[in-house]
């Protein structure tokens, strides 16, 4: 048994230096006009990013607005399999299954309804995991805001893939 | 001044742009900030994202100072009375904006203590998802919200011309 | 007082039989390095008191009281005691079974203060009443509320509604004044609502003159019901609910949850994984001291650093993005490793990081630290002696600064925190000062460790390959049938955690971040029962401030850093 490595913090009683309070008060406007000045004048790093105009370098990663992706013949890569459904945390997503009458075997199925309510939805990527033919995706589009609720859940028109994949701002993806 | 077809006159209508102009440029957020949201919203404040370029820097934590309250974070049973007296205490127009999931829906929080939407008991202007939304998007929803109300589209502006209140389910 | 370090994460203690015969029922040794005690309630407190008071098991800190409802058993819950020993370093967790129709045990108040409101909360969750508390009442729920939430026959969405006419102040607050004096004394109501108390705190004083004679708090304002949530949801989903526990630090309690589950399943996250974590935790615990800090400055008209503090904090967020794709609430830890491996550019990133971060540091330190005024304001306030802290069952920077070393890195390491080289800040006066000091001093040490880590960044998988636990990789899911066959039952079934039961504790950034996790071999929880550093830090609130000024009140609470989403979960 050692004892842990310590190191002690306390300062003891203010030195006659600290008690008479010009110079740290010298020293501190010292760090504030530094700044300044530097912001001012000098190498234009200032912190400030003029969004909307500007916008800074998402991430690759960023869990935005979702998108269903789709085949090369426009139709989606969904197959209502409902993995992601359960694996949301949210319980934000509602889809219903029917039969797709255009797949070469029988069973084979696609959403009929798949509704994602964004106000529930608190973008932890689960669906995305945990989604086995990559049908659903994360854009980087998260500046979003709603004046109603019913506006808010987002239905298969207005997630679907709008042209090829390269365009789309993308977010969070299966493997990167 | 109202005209006789119900239509207001050339008068009033300046009259309401000009205030819609001037209240939209200088809102004064209460930020109702409880949980990870607010850690947010501070992000919005300082200088990285800098609300002040949108002339709502000026951030009030007393109700009767501000015109828009900004809901940050889960709102609990428990909270619902404090948030409806602080609401109540706002002077008009006051304007909401809800940011969050568990503010506007209750988030993945469909539990025994969250309120599943502010919008059970104050009328809510914009919403903004996302948990916690970016800054980026609690900005968005502030021009939204200033949009609005150039265009006089809030709750407050259909209250006072008497059309329906669509969001307060309940009171 | 010294604190030791083992090399197992905990020791065995002697049990030379320091218990009466026939008080306790059974003996146990966990898997996690507990050592599990079975009393009945009638000797209870006999056990509980020998337990603190015999030199050989000296059991100081209380980390924990908690309920657990086993419906099918004929003895329907169990109260548990989470006790440690910071000299010795062993664990005890002491298990109390009780019947539905009396659930009585006495109070524990008067050995550890620290039970006090980990008691009430257990009777507001399980309606356990304990014998002799001072003031048994709901804590997190509110005063409309019925029923008792995580009995496992409560429905989890079961609202009560609130009404203002409800609400009420503390009982004392509208008592009649005692007729002591010529002065009146006032009640005052700080919070929830208040710019100082960040959110949901809510603190009833009275005062005389200027000084507070007494005080109370109230909190409950942000319960989420995490606990009942979990219990709804499978173990992975839990993920990134413990972000929102700490969202200042969401990735540290994301590590804990994954460890203390990894702990039953009996596997260990890749070493890449381990040091990963171990860089984001620390990177974290920066950022969480520093909007601690930031803040309190705020409070006490410091708006400046809250600016610098503030950058720090961005430049870690855009790792994080790049690293999770989150910003605040990460959900970057997986129970078995991490969500993904890292961005290429990860190396360099971070060691930028480690660049510009001392700068704003240094810059603080320049405005606050030799600053005269702050240190009158904040020198000698809100003193609390090591003791007293630890009988209130404080861990964490504000422990250590009133002089206990105590540091679960340390004194238990995990995760491999025993090969960094980094020392445990230490201040000896205890006051809003020192506090303030040890989290400076944290933040560099935090430093210390990142850049260890970075040196020694091993390359490799970042999550297990044991298919029952993660989720197999996405190229071998797309292409072959038994993969799929793994991620559809991971997905609809969940992990298969052995029945069994465990206590991990991490150091969170404000102190020993506990998890109690029950399994009953199901693929969701059977209940999750968090140590929240803040609760017990809170609840000696009130008892500080006796005697104080209503802006002491304020410098105070900054310094403690409590954190709504932990506190009330």
């Amino acid at each position: 048994m050692k004892n842990v490595a310590t190191v002690n913090v306390d300062r003891g009683p203010i030195p006659w230096t600290e008690r008479i309070y010009l110079g740290p008060i010298v020293r501190g406007l010292g760090v504030t006009l530094r700044h300044f000045l530097r912001n001012v004048f000098g190498k234009r790093d200032v912190a400030t990013i003029e969004w909307p105009e500007v916008k800074r370098q998402y991430s690759e990663r960023l869990r935005g607005r979702h998108i269903l992706t789709t085949k090369d013949d426009g139709s989606l890569r969904c197959v209502a399999c409902y993995m992601c459904e359960t694996a949301c945390p949210a319980n934000c997503i509602t889809i219903v299954a029917e039969e797709d009458p255009e797949a070469p075997v029988e069973w084979e199925k696609r959403p009929l309804l798949y509704e994602i309510d964004l106000l529930r939805c608190v973008f932890c990527g689960f669906c995305v995991d945990a989604c086995p033919k990559e049908a659903i995706i994360m854009s980087r589009q998260h500046e979003m805001a709603f004046s109603e609720r019913s506006e808010a859940v987002v239905g298969i028109e207005e997630l679907r893939q709008k042209g090829p994949i390269e365009d789309e701002d993308l977010g969070y993806r299966p493997y990167f | 001044m109202r005209q006789p077809d119900g239509s207001s006159s050339f008068l009033t209508t300046r009259v309401d742009a000009m205030l819609g102009w001037v209240r939209k440029n200088s809102l004064w957020p209460l930020p109702f900030g409880t949980a990870c949201c607010a850690i947010e919203f501070m992000s919005v404040v300082s200088s990285h994202y800098d609300l002040s370029r949108f002339g709502a820097e000026v951030v009030r934590f007393s109700p009767r100072q501000a015109d828009l309250m900004i809901v940050a974070g889960t709102i609990t049973d428990k909270m619902a009375p404090v948030v409806k007296r602080i609401y109540e205490q706002m002077a008009e127009p006051r304007y909401v904006i809800s940011m969050g999931a568990c503010a506007c829906t209750g988030g993945f929080y469909r539990a025994y203590h969250v309120v599943q939407g502010v919008d059970e008991f104050i009328p809510v202007d914009v919403y903004v998802p996302g948990c916690p939304p970016t800054p980026e998007a609690l900005m968005h929803g502030i021009l939204k919200l200033q949009d609005m109300i150039q265009n006089g589209e809030t709750q407050h502006d259909r209250l006072k011309h008497g059309k329906p209140d669509t969001t307060a389910t309940a009171g | 007082m010294t604190v030791s370090s083992t090399e197992s994460p905990t020791q065995r203690p002697p049990l030379a039989d320091p218990f009466p015969e026939g008080s306790v029922a059974a003996v146990e040794q966990a898997a996690d390095g507990h050592t599990v005690l079975t009393v009945d309630r009638s000797h209870l407190l006999d056990v509980l008191r020998r337990l603190r008071e015999k030199p050989e098991l000296a059991c100081d800190l209380l980390a924990d009281v908690c309920g657990v409802d086993y419906p099918d058993r004929e003895q329907r819950f169990d109260v548990v005691y989470h006790l440690g020993s910071l000299e010795h370093g062993h664990r005890f967790r002491v298990k109390v079974p009780l019947g539905e129709d009396d659930p009585v045990v006495p109070s524990a108040v008067g050995i550890w203060k620290a039970a006090d409101w980990f008691e009430r909360e257990a009777f507001d969750m399980f309606g356990i009443r304990f014998q002799g508390h001072p003031d048994l009442r709901r804590i997190l729920t509110h005063e409309a509320f019925h029923g008792h939430p995580l009995r496992k026959d409560y429905d989890p969405s079961q609202r009560w509604l609130l009404t203002e006419k409800d609400t009420m102040a503390p009982r004392w607050a509208t008592e009649d004044q005692p007729d002591d004096e010529h002065m009146d004394t006032v009640v005052l109501n700080l919070g929830p609502s208040h710019p100082a108390t960040h959110g949901t705190l809510r603190t009833v004083v009275r005062l005389d003159g200027e000084h507070i004679v007494k005080a109370e708090c109230e909190i409950g304002y942000l319960h989420r019901c995490f606990e009942k949530m979990s219990e709804t949801h499978g173990w992975q989903q839990v993920i990134p609910y413990t972000d929102r526990l700490n969202y200042c630090s969401s990735m540290i309690n994301g590590v804990g949850f994954a460890l203390t589950v990894e702990k039953m399943l009996g596997i260990e996250a890749p070493p890449r994984a381990q040091v990963v974590r171990v860089i984001l935790s620390e990177l974290s615990r920066i950022m969480d001291h520093a909007v601690c800090l930031g803040a309190n400055l705020v409070d006490l008209g410091a708006l400046t650093n809250f600016w610098y503090f503030f950058q720090i904090r961005e430049e870690i967020y855009g790792l994080l993005e790049k690293c999770a794709g989150g910003r605040l609430t990460v959900s970057y830890a997986r129970i078995g490793g991490l969500a993904h491996d890292v961005p290429a550019d990860f190396e360099d990133e971070v060691r930028k990081l480690l660049d510009s971060i001392p700068k704003f540091l240094d810059d603080v330190e320049t405005l606050v630290t030799t600053n005269r005024i702050f240190r009158d304001r904040t020198e000698g306030v809100g003193v609390i002696s090591g003791e007293e802290a630890l009988a209130w069952g404080w861990t964490g920077p504000c422990l250590r600064a009133s002089g206990i070393p105590y540091d679960v890195r340390k004194a238990h390491p995990y995760m491999g925190y025993e090969n960094y080289d980094f020392e445990v800040p230490v201040a000896t006066t205890g006051d809003t000062y020192a506090r303030y000091l040890v989290r400076m001093e944290e933040m560099r040490q935090s430093l210390r460790i990142v850049r260890q880590a970075l040196d020694n960044l091993p390359d490799g998988p970042v999550i297990t390959d044991d298919h029952h636990v993660a989720l197999p990789p996405k190229e071998k899911v797309y292409t072959e049938m038994e993969s799929l066959i793994w991620h559809f039952k991971l997905i609809f079934e969940g992990i298969p955690v052995p029945a069994g039961e465990a206590y991990g504790f991490t150091e969170g950034a404000n102190g020993e971040l506990g998890y109690y996790v029950v399994s009953d071999g199901g693929g969701k929880p059977h209940r999750i029962k968090v140590r929240p550093p803040c609760f017990a830090i809170y609840q000696a609130f009130p008892k500080i401030l006796e005697g104080l000024m209503i802006p002491d009140a304020i410098a105070i609470l900054g310094s403690l850093n409590i954190i709504a989403g932990e506190l009330d979960r």
